[in-house]
């Protein structure tokens, strides 16, 4: 078995030796540890051992020649007994038989313990499709951009993180496309609609009879709209019972102290909310002329600072669009949302007369902040505001 | 001097350099005269500036004594340790004496106290230590980590002309594996670190002869399609944070390697400065990677586990680039 003769480590800081002088010679019977090579160093002349009892097969290191720390200088026959002494019984990893020095330093680590590292440790908060290194949030603080934002990105990252690439390589695609800024109201509403986003929102519905309403409606100056009528019911309402209005902050319920009900009116590329302070207290005849005028102003985009914000509940009519039945969002500081849809002429069946009637129905839809109340109590407010509704004259 | 210059031959030359500009100049040491010094640092130096490289008596706390007591003077010592490890007997001198001087006094203190440091194959627990982390913690000291043969050379010039007592940490593992055509003629001043490759991925911050490593896991790593950028602090004190963070806001990622020991180290300080300068520009978890928390082994193959290497570093890198 031949076992190779290794440049050995010469001293502290040593990185080569140079040949100088072979002191045995090919074929020559040498003992473990019997001087085979003077080499020199920068700092002294030092020998070259035989690793094991053997005989010289060769020499392939050249007199006069520089070789690095662990370049193999030539080989030694060795018994079976002597190699498995050295640990060399197992076949060894292919070494060239010589390695002159050279810029990698590849020479200095063959046949070294290679080490791997294992479990970089990286938080466990730092993995997964939600989490945003500090350089993208601070990247989007830049931008004014929200996580929302980045829904439509798929992330390279551990877990599917957008890490930074993902994300600056997402903006420059976008400016291959036509961008148009938002209004500032598009982006206020963007604004409330993501914060109101963050609670667990549920709907419920219920179809009323809007007969009453249509009737009474007809034979009144000036005619109130049919939301101001659901206003009106859901004021009544609240006041008999303000706490599915109220808002949870923390362990608290924190109740309405005036039942100022808001309402949806489009306006631009966007809605604003207009407020009836005190709809509780005031009879519909009485709201009405507020509502109107309420109503121009926002179409006008006039509304004076006091008479939008501090609202317990909106009620928007989504019917108005021709819509039966959608789950309108409340806004971030409100609990409850009072949705209102289309009219629509529907068959009702008559115990009396034992036959189908046209009736016209709409659905009414009550949108809620499920930490606060439950179907059940939302259920019971909208069967209370049908029943108000139901008896239009009492509004 | 041959046509290839080593990083102990550049060392010799800066100290030949320091004594013929400058009368006030000696070299002070253990085995540094006739001998020419345990690494030929001083080689003939004795012989070309006659009683002006001074053998000591092998007391470290001595020689660094004297080495304050001559600057006061208005001499301008340096001090060969014959291993950095044997600087802590002159410890009290150095961080009691000499960095404080001029802060008791307003006489400056011009000492530059040259440690050969790092490790080497079989070195073992007393001749391998990096400890440049001790004394970067001293307010009053200046310590300076040259990677290059140029940097060894220059920086130890301008470590001799500074004011400021110096640390001038040689790394041993270099002395003889680095070899330059020539000297250099002009160098980035000393607190100003370098840019040794640059990449835009990921930003390795390292120094001494770790940035070879560095380098090293850079090349391996460009096949895969990674572009690793390798900031060579140069000197740790004064530390260039601002090189670091504007590396950090092109590649968003830190890696930082010190063959010295993790616990309160350079690379802690450096993902410190990261954290609290320039935490906006990081999109990864900073990361960090020194040598194993434990003394030196001696057996060449645990030495080779135990501190950072050019596969390990890759690795680490590896795995930061995909987090």
């Amino acid at each position: 078995m031949k076992i190779p003769i290794i440049m050995p480590q010469l001293g502290e800081s040593i990185a080569e030796a140079n040949i100088i002088n072979f002191l045995v010679k090919a074929g020559d019977n040498v003992e473990a540890d019997q001087d085979l090579i003077e080499v020199e160093t920068d700092k002294a002349t030092m020998t070259v051992a035989a690793p094991c009892k053997g005989k010289i097969e060769k020499f392939t290191a050249k007199l006069n020649e520089s070789y690095a720390v662990g370049a193999t200088l030539g080989q030694i026959e060795a018994t079976k007994g002597e190699a498995a002494r050295l640990g060399f019984d197992v076949a060894p990893a292919k070494i060239s038989d010589t390695q002159h020095i050279s810029k990698s330093d590849e020479n200095r680590r063959s046949g070294r313990v290679q080490p791997t590292v294992r479990g970089l440790p990286v938080p466990a908060n730092a993995a997964g499709a939600s989490y945003m290194s500090p350089r993208m949030k601070a990247r989007m603080v830049e931008l004014g951009l929200q996580a929302a934002d980045l829904a439509g990105i798929a992330g390279s990252g551990a877990a599917g993180r957008v890490t930074i690439e993902d994300f600056e390589k997402f903006l420059a695609s976008l400016e291959k496309q036509k961008l148009t800024p938002a209004s500032s109201m598009r982006v206020a509403v963007a604004d409330a609609m993501r914060r109101s986003w963050t609670r667990p929102l549920a709907t419920v519905g219920l179809p009323v009879t809007l007969d009453a309403v249509l009737a009474h409606r007809k034979n009144s100056n000036p005619k109130p709209g049919p939301a101001l009528y659901a206003l009106r019911a859901l004021a009544i309402a609240l006041a008999e019972n303000s706490a599915p209005a109220g808002r949870l902050v923390g362990n608290k319920i924190v109740h309405p102290s005036s039942i100022d009900v808001g309402f949806a009116v489009e306006a631009e590329d966007g809605v604003l909310v207009p407020v009836l302070r005190g709809a509780d207290k005031k009879s519909l005849s009485e709201l009405v002329v507020r509502y109107n005028e309420l109503v121009e102003l926002a179409r006008q985009r006039k509304l004076p600072a006091d008479s939008t914000g501090g609202s317990v509940a909106t009620v928007t009519n989504f019917g108005t669009f021709g819509l039966i039945w959608a789950t309108p969002i409340p806004l971030p500081e409100q609990t409850l949302v009072l949705g209102m849809g289309a009219g629509r002429k529907m068959p009702h069946w008559d115990e009396a007369k034992s036959q189908f009637v046209p009736v016209t129905e709409a659905y009414l839809t009550l949108s809620f902040d499920h930490r606060v109340l439950d179907g059940g109590a939302a259920g019971r407010l909208l069967q209370r505001i049908a029943e108000l509704m139901s008896r239009p004259e009492k509004l | 001097m041959g046509t290839e210059i080593t990083y102990i031959d550049a060392i010799r030359e800066a100290q030949a350099h320091a004594l013929r500009d400058d009368p006030r100049v000696f070299i002070y040491g253990q085995d540094v005269g006739a001998f020419g010094g345990a690494f030929k640092a001083t080689k003939n130096l004795a012989k070309e500036f006659p009683g002006r490289v001074l053998d000591s008596p092998i007391s470290e706390d001595a020689m660094v004594g004297l080495a304050v007591g001559a600057a006061i003077e208005g001499l301008r010592p340096i001090i060969e340790m014959q291993f950095a490890d044997f600087s802590t007997v002159g410890f009290n001198q150095i961080v009691n004496q000499a960095a404080t001087l001029f802060w008791r006094t307003n006489v400056p203190c011009p000492i530059t106290v040259r440690l050969p440091f790092g490790g080497t194959s079989g070195g073992g627990p007393f001749h391998s230590q990096c400890i440049e982390t001790i004394y970067a913690h001293y307010p009053g000291l200046i310590v300076l980590t040259p990677a290059t043969v140029e940097d060894a050379y220059s920086m130890l010039l301008e470590a001799v002309a500074l004011d400021d007592p110096v640390i001038f940490c040689e790394h041993k593992f270099l002395y003889r594996h680095l070899k330059a055509e020539k000297l250099p003629s002009e160098a980035l001043p000393i607190g100003k670190a370098g840019i040794a490759r640059e990449g835009r991925d990921l930003t390795i911050v390292t120094y001494s002869a770790m940035v070879h490593e560095a380098l090293e896991a850079a090349t391996e790593l460009a096949p895969e399609g990674w572009e690793i950028e390798i900031v060579d602090l140069r000197s740790v004190k004064p530390l260039d944070t601002d090189t670091v963070v504007a590396s950090v806001a092109r590649t968003g990622k830190l890696l930082c390697v010190g063959e010295a020991w993790p616990w309160g180290g350079v690379t802690a300080e450096i993902i410190a400065r990261v954290a609290s300068e320039g935490y906006g520009l990081l999109d990864a978890p900073p990361q960090r990677l020194n040598a194993k928390d434990t003394p030196v082994p001696y057996h060449p193959n645990l030495w080779t586990a135990h501190r950072p290497t050019a596969r390990a570093i890759a690795a680490a890198a590896r795995k930061l680039l995909r987090t």
